[in-house]
């Protein structure tokens, strides 16, 4: 092979998709397909943004689901629990409520790199976007972005045949008892933290920004732009769509791959 | 031991904040079946395939050191991994082991 060990963010021809919004199951297969795309060279770089048709629960790929999720609780709430290709942590996602972007890039963007370098390298532009509007943001390692309301977003990577998928969820507003009650780590987590009055918002973003979602939204694909030598607006090639439906029905969106650690 | 289906459940936090899990059953004071779950980072996935199968027929009482030792070949060389280390889920399964010895079968989060 004949990769460059290492390439700039101005040395790609980046491309954004922001379609309408799509299931849990079918932004698990995309991530997948999109990441096999760039791999093999049919797609650019692309910058990814998510809208949710549903709320749901994403575990990371390593994950046990019944050590994870309360599935009777997020049943009861029409969460649908899916698991994502790229290990780490679970979160729970309603509409409008968060933020989540997937890079998709040759490998090279982070070649030479270690996890924890690989990580802040692929959302430095998210800090000084962050910046942009106001807040002071921080990368804590691993897979953290924080600032001073608190944890702002958690990234996850995955790398395969020469490319790197670096997925984000921020959290915009989100309700933190229902969260509670869907997530078992969660309440450990924020027991610690003593958070966990009924009704509390995890809102660092709309909080610290005073701004619509989509206002924040518009604000980060300015500043990739920017900052990245430009953004295509680009969309979901047939294919790809009607790849990432198959895997969504026969893979992503099954009760096997759900329960794969059960 | 009298019982032959022991359900145990262990977990180690491991520096930098990942956490490993491991679910496992003993039958004739050896491990039986093993899940290792967890938050962590580990390429390619099918390399905690196995973590599970370098952990089936231990003996209940094997210490973390040869715990360690069979699940190190587990991370070949070919292996980036984030959050869990052999000595992790050795710490990780020590722990289940032992709160099953200690009679509670303790299964924190497994569900009824």
């Amino acid at each position: 092979m004949s990769v460059r060990p290492r390439s700039d963010w101005q040395d790609h021809d980046w491309h954004l998709v922001h379609v309408e919004p799509q299931p849990p199951a079918l932004h698990m297969a995309l991530d997948d397909v999109m990441l096999d795309e760039v791999a093999a060279g049919r797609r650019p770089p692309t910058l990814r943004i998510w809208e949710w048709a549903g709320p749901a629960v994403v575990m990371g790929r390593f994950q046990s689901l019944r050590n994870e999720v309360d599935v009777e609780a997020a049943r009861r709430h029409g969460i649908e629990v899916v698991r994502r290709i790229s290990g780490g942590g679970a979160m729970f996602i309603e509409p409008g409520n968060t933020i989540t972007y997937s890079i998709v890039a040759p490998e090279s963007l982070v070649g030479g790199m270690g996890f924890e370098d690989a990580y802040a390298h692929m959302d430095a532009w998210v800090i000084e976007a962050l910046a942009g509007l106001g807040i002071r943001a921080w990368y804590q390692p691993l897979n953290d972005i924080a600032s001073d309301a608190g944890k702002i977003a958690g990234a996850a990577q995955t790398r395969r045949r020469g490319a790197v998928l670096h997925h984000v969820t921020m959290a915009y507003d989100i309700d933190a008892g229902k969260m509670l009650e869907v997530l078992r780590i969660g309440r450990e987590k924020l027991s610690d933290k003593g958070t966990t009055s009924a009704g509390k918002r995890v809102d660092p973003l709309r909080s610290q920004t005073g701004l619509p979602r989509a206002e924040v939204i518009a604000h980060m694909v300015e500043t990739f732009g920017r900052r990245h030598g430009g953004l295509k607006v680009d969309t979901l090639h047939p294919d790809e769509l009607g790849r990432a439906q198959a895997l969504a029905r026969d893979r992503f969106g099954t009760p096997e791959w759900t329960a794969l650690l059960p | 031991m009298e019982s032959t289906d022991i359900a145990a459940h262990g977990e180690y936090k491991v520096p930098g904040g990942k956490l490993v899990v491991v679910d496992l059953a003993l039958a004739h004071g050896r491990l039986a079946s093993v899940q290792v779950s967890g938050d962590f980072f580990l390429e390619p996935a099918e390399a905690r395939d196995a973590i599970d199968a370098a952990l089936l027929g231990l003996s209940a009482d094997a210490d973390e050191a040869e715990i360690t030792s069979a699940v190190a070949p587990a991370f070949g060389a070919d292996t980036r991994a984030f959050g869990i280390t052999p000595e992790g889920v050795a710490v990780a399964v020590r722990r289940a082991l032992d709160a099953a010895d200690g009679g509670k079968g303790g299964t924190p989060g497994g569900g009824p």
